[in-house]
């Protein structure tokens, strides 16, 4: 058997990848910095946000191309959008720019943490796949609402692990574990809120297929750097979760006689 | 090339911030400059038609913009902050001040001073050891900034920070270079060529040609892209700020910086973008909730001017000087132009006039 065989069942939408670590392009103090990002962090995926950038007159485009010479896929998202019809439009200009179907679904319930509306999010889940999208929702990890995106046929998932550039980590493991146990099938992906390296290993010790994530990259002090540690534990974490944990044991009282001590001694 | 051991007619596309520094010195110096400007040479000109220059705020911030970039930016910084004054010496007496120097403010809300943290953090890893900076508590900073809202209850002090009057300074340059004989050619679009300048029109040739167009030069400089920067224009007299104050929030990073007359601009917004349409509602709500938050009072401020600009930035955020016969290519200031422009006209003027060992060549001659 060969334990160092590369992986190659990380699968959204048919299409296979190398990288579990998706990486977004936002807030590095400049565009060759995130592009050294990229490249350290060995991610195949990138997520880009249009919102802002009057994409209708395609003002963006000097930065689209850049990040777009990285060679990734490109996962453009909505990002800043309230409501669903703004969202559904961007998906669509987004489309059209960048000739992919795949959208990264935001849609923001909360203007200062960032929260995902779940409301919104089904419903333009719901439109956008009608229209032929691949959607990766943002979700919370409310179990009840990743059934319900599931249901309006989103084939991968992408629940908080804390809002939006908190770096917090994994605030409710009971909830992921209980979405992890609950939806086996389907490839979720922590997207959000992770500041350390540690985290994102946790996350996938726990069975996740990957993660998503931008400021802790982008905001560390040695943003390559921290894109290849994130790598490296993303990697990590996936193959601690492949050879399996071992369970954790209770040793505050023993079960049986300690040798050596005479049993009358031992309570 | 003539005999002449240095130039003795330079054409300068671009009269933006560099290309009128350069015109004003190079012109002092003797040459015989040209100098022409793609839009309006003149400040009052339709926003559409004014340089970068005029929507900057003019800060020289060597401390807060080595935050968002390099110890390099802050070394060429800190001779910005001695050359501003030896620069405006310069100029006939003025009534207007145009250089202030007495540091700025970094300031967050309760809930967002992990921001002030993490501003700290970048600046102590960026530039290990440096005591330009200290903080202040609530009552330091009612001290510095009487009239800031009451509720700041910690931030940062840089004393090793100024402004320039950038608009009036801007102008003044105008008329001393009228002044001193120099050509203009305004609303005159051209291409920077080596010895060479051609428009629609004509191909006239110069003994040197320093292309400083910002993002006009998009078409020969590779990698060279416009940043999207929104700011708003205030007028009260409620309040009065001694020094420019940062306000971090996690979304936003904004300043607002006092200009004579009761005057304030609010900037800048950043966004990857070369649209130069006018400022959108939501950058406008955070531009100006911003300013509220600072004080309250300048809820009745009057909003006397809205404007839009791009950056010229390549890629790393750097700005690079380029030398070839007969060709000096100076441009990528981003959003550091008042911060950068006096080391990058130094390094120009040094490489004109042959000086062994131009300032900052290591930092801007690399590429």
């Amino acid at each position: 058997m060969n334990y160092n065989k590369p992986e190659k069942d990380f699968t959204l939408y048919g299409e296979t990848f190398s990288s579990r670590f998706l990486l977004g392009t936002a807030l590095y103090a400049s565009p060759q910095l995130m592009r050294d990002s990229i490249i350290q962090s060995r991610c195949e995926i990138v997520t880009l946000g249009l919102r802002r950038q009057n994409p209708a007159n395609r003002d963006g485009d000097a930065i689209w191309q850049f990040i777009q010479e990285s060679g990734c896929r490109l996962l453009p998202n909505t990002a800043g959008c309230k409501s669903v019809k703004e969202a559904v439009t961007l998906a669509e200009m987004s489309r059209e720019i960048f000739n992919t179907d795949w959208i990264k679904l935001e849609v923001i319930g909360d203007d200062y943490n960032l929260q995902p509306d779940p409301f919104g999010l089904v419903e333009a889940s719901e439109i956008l796949i009608k229209k032929g999208f691949k959607v990766l929702p943002y979700c919370t990890d409310d179990l009840i609402l990743c059934k319900r995106l599931l249901d309006v046929g989103c084939e991968v998932l992408m629940p908080w692990g804390a809002p939006i550039g908190t770096g917090q980590g994994l605030l409710n493991r009971y909830n992921l574990r209980t979405l992890r146990e609950r939806i086996k099938d389907v490839p979720m992906i922590i997207d959000a809120g992770l500041g350390a390296p540690s985290q994102a290993a946790e996350a996938m010790e726990m069975g996740f297929d990957g993660i998503l994530l931008n400021t802790a990259v982008a905001k560390a002090l040695n943003p390559p750097m921290m894109a290849e540690a994130f790598g490296d534990a993303i990697d990590s974490g996936r193959k601690a979760y492949k050879a399996g944990l071992m369970q954790k044991r209770q040793t505050a009282s023993p079960s049986t006689p300690t040798i050596g001590q005479p049993f009358w001694h031992q309570q | 090339m003539t005999n002449h051991k240095f130039p003795q007619t330079i054409a300068i596309a671009g009269a933006g911030l560099l290309g009128r520094l350069l015109a004003w010195q190079l012109q002092r110096a003797g040459i015989n400059i040209t100098l022409f400007e793609a839009g309006s040479f003149t400040p009052d000109a339709p926003q559409s038609l004014r340089a970068a220059a005029f929507t900057a705020a003019g800060m020289v911030a060597p401390l807060s913009e080595a935050v968002v970039s390099d110890e390099g930016v802050y070394r060429m910084g800190i001779f910005a902050l001695q050359q501003w004054p030896t620069w405006i010496a310069q100029l006939p007496a003025n009534e207007t001040p145009l250089f202030f120097n007495n540091g700025s403010l970094v300031v967050a809300h309760q809930q967002d001073t992990s921001e002030l943290d993490q501003f700290e953090r970048e600046l102590g890893f960026i530039l290990p050891g440096c005591k330009g900076y200290q903080h202040v508590n609530q009552h330091e900073i009612h001290q510095l900034e009487p009239d800031l809202h009451s509720n700041f209850h910690s931030g940062i002090f840089l004393r090793e920070e100024g402004h320039v009057n950038n608009r009036e300074f801007l102008r003044l340059i105008g008329v001393e270079l009228l002044k001193l004989g120099t050509t203009i050619r305004e609303f005159t679009s051209v291409e920077a060529l080596p010895g060479k300048i051609v428009t629609d029109s004509s191909e006239e040739h110069f003994d040197l040609v320093i292309d400083c167009r910002g993002l006009g030069a998009k078409k020969q400089l590779r990698n060279l892209r416009g940043v999207r920067g929104e700011t708003l224009h205030v007028e009260t007299k409620e309040i009065h700020l001694r020094r420019p104050v940062r306000l971090m929030h996690p979304r936003y990073q904004l300043y607002v910086v006092p200009k004579p007359n009761n005057r304030f601009i609010i900037g800048a917004t950043q966004i990857e973008s070369e649209d130069r349409t006018p400022v959108t509602l939501q950058s406008s709500l955070e531009l100006s909730s911003a300013l509220y938050t600072l004080s309250p009072a300048f809820a009745e401020a009057r909003i006397i001017e809205m404007d839009t600009n791009l950056r010229p930035a390549f890629m790393d955020n750097l700005p690079k000087v380029t030398i070839v016969d007969g060709l000096i290519t100076a441009n990528g200031l981003f959003r550091h132009g008042y911060l950068l422009a006096p080391a990058v006209v130094e390094n120009v003027l040094a490489h004109i006039f042959k000086k062994t060992d131009p300032v900052f060549s290591a930092l801007l001659n690399h590429h």
